[in-house]
């Protein structure tokens, strides 16, 4: 039985989780005018990446998914302890970075309805946004490498 | 609700409330000209009347003066960017250019001639500072800021000259000039390709509480400056009164560029000839100028535009010299996924608590009862 068995959502929650994540990473990367300029909108079917409104609706998108998906799970383990989960961040590090990622994301989307945010804010917020989402990335990397044990409710409880 | 206000607009009022109390508004306020001094932290709009522009240039020759020597001179020799394909844009021994937009030249007047009762019209053009500008939205490091007053301008200090603000301006506006600026001390060849560089509305200039240039400088009064609501209501008057006078009254939105356009600037240009001529003019006139400009600019893009075909008048805009036909509003799904955004959490939490009183008793049940199976068969 895997780990998938005791999570929340199965299997599913967690490819939906991956499928946001990956997204929301590399449309976040391809607001860099990099996509283009190392060929990366050359290969068959990529042409989309090099258009930033494109990758920039795609990035609100995935950050959507990734906030309700979140969300529910930070509603049903407030209700119910000891809750397994096959996906997401298992410290407070990834806790840590996708907080600020969601902070510093809203606010910068914010100023869509109007909201008049100081240019120093705006460099700090955007500066922010991008480190964190490096930080997130390497992380993850990192975890793929080194491999990732099976979630247990002990390690959960430890913030593991 | 008028169409001229926007949902953006409307939600602006209540928004930016909340976002003063939160933010604390950390930046001081700005020192405002001439009449907007009394509004202070307004947004501020510029209106230009162009039925009194003869084309003079000295709102250009006022500009050149005051900026041409801010902008820096690059190394030599320029890195060439990796891969080679990337190009080097140089505008420097061609600082003499004044008939488009260069690093060098923030503003530049276009010299139409027409068929009809107005046989000519002179257009300065320059940024049309957007109300949601998508340069600075989409800029990755806040290089394009936007300040209060509704200025829109690039800080040469950070920016890496990646040209996204050109690509995702409608007009293309932002002009690079390679071989200057902090991706020099980074990776030079690697990423960033110089600084972009536009009209910032003599930022500097109006936080003193000055005129812009170009509007000091103009012997005819084209333009004027003040806080946006009273500016468009002129701006409307005055297109009112263009298209009386062009015995088509009621259609004052023809005759009025920059309200609407890309979600609505603030830069309103009023016409005594309806828009849409203006537009196909301009377009006659770019082709012929693209024509003759593709021997000496092979290599640098213009040829192409020469040629026509698929892309041409984005070819066109990108030479420097921005068209005038009507332009959606680029942040438009921005603006509609923002709601996405806030409902995201909410819909999630909704999901989450939703099951709080049934499903989510029978889910820890179902999911305990699938541990103990699981413990059972790892003991036995």
């Amino acid at each position: 039985m895997s780990a998938h068995d005791h999570s929340p959502g199965g299997r599913a929650a967690s490819w939906t989780y991956g499928l946001a994540i990956g997204l929301a990473l590399f449309s976040g990367m391809a607001q860099l005018p990099i996509m283009k300029r190392y060929y990366i909108a050359d290969l068959p079917g990529m042409a989309w990446a090099a258009d930033f409104f494109a990758t920039s609706d795609l990035h609100y998108l995935a950050a959507a998914l990734l906030l309700m998906m979140l969300a529910w799970r930070l509603a049903l383990d407030g209700r119910l302890a000891g809750l397994s989960w096959s996906w997401g961040p298992r410290t407070w590090w990834g806790w840590g970075l996708l907080g600020l990622l969601a902070l510093t994301g809203a606010a910068k989307a914010a100023r869509n309805w109007g909201l008049y945010l100081p240019p120093t804010t705006m460099l700090v917020l955007d500066l922010t946004h991008l480190m964190a989402a490096m930080a997130f990335m390497v992380t993850g990397l990192v975890s793929l490498v080194m491999g990732r044990k099976e979630p247990t409710r002990a390690g959960m409880a430890e913030g593991l | 609700m008028p169409k001229d206000i926007s949902r953006r607009g409307f939600l602006k009022g209540g928004v930016s409330l909340a976002a003063g109390v939160a933010a604390g508004m950390a930046a001081g306020p700005l020192v405002l000209p001439g009449a907007a001094q009394a509004a202070s932290g307004q947004e501020l709009c510029t209106v230009l009347d162009l039925g009194k522009c003869i084309g003079c240039e000295a709102c250009v020759d006022a500009c050149r003066a005051e900026w041409q020597p801010t902008v820096p001179d690059p190394v030599k020799p320029i890195p060439q960017p990796f891969p080679s394909r990337v190009p080097i844009e140089d505008w420097s021994s061609r600082k003499d250019v004044q008939d488009r937009l260069t690093p060098y030249n923030f503003l530049y007047v276009e010299h139409l001639e027409l068929e009809g009762k107005v046989s000519e019209l002179h257009i300065p053009r320059r940024c049309m500072h957007c109300v949601n500008p998508p340069c600075t939205s989409l800029c990755p490091f806040g290089a394009s800021r936007q300040e209060k007053n509704g200025v829109v301008h690039i800080d040469q200090d950070i920016c890496l000259g990646g040209a996204k603000c050109k690509t995702v301006c409608p007009w293309h506006i932002p002009q690079r000039q390679s071989g200057v600026g902090l991706y020099l001390n980074l990776l030079p060849t690697l990423a960033g390709n110089g600084v972009m560089f536009k009209c910032h509305r003599c930022l500097p200039l109006v936080s003193q509480g000055k005129q812009p240039r170009c509007i000091e400088a103009c012997p005819q009064k084209v333009q004027s400056i003040g806080p946006r609501q009273e500016q468009v209501a002129k701006a409307q008057a005055l297109a009112e009164q263009a298209a009386a006078a062009d015995g088509r009254p009621g259609q004052w939105r023809d005759y009025l560029y920059g309200l609407e356009e890309n979600g609505g600037t603030n830069t309103l240009y009023v016409s005594p000839v309806p828009f849409a001529k203006v537009n196909a003019a301009l377009h006659e006139l770019h082709i012929q100028q693209a024509s003759q400009e593709a021997p000496a600019k092979a290599g640098q893009g213009r040829g192409q535009a020469a040629k026509g075909g698929k892309g041409l008048g984005r070819r066109l805009a990108q030479a420097g010299r921005p068209p005038m036909g009507p332009v959606a509003n680029s942040m438009e799904n921005p603006e509609n996924l923002t709601l996405a955004l806030a409902i995201a959490p909410v819909a999630g939490l909704a999901a989450g608590l939703g099951r709080l009183f049934g499903g989510a008793r029978k889910l820890g049940r179902a999911l305990e009862a699938r541990r103990q199976d699981a413990d059972k068969g790892g003991q036995s």
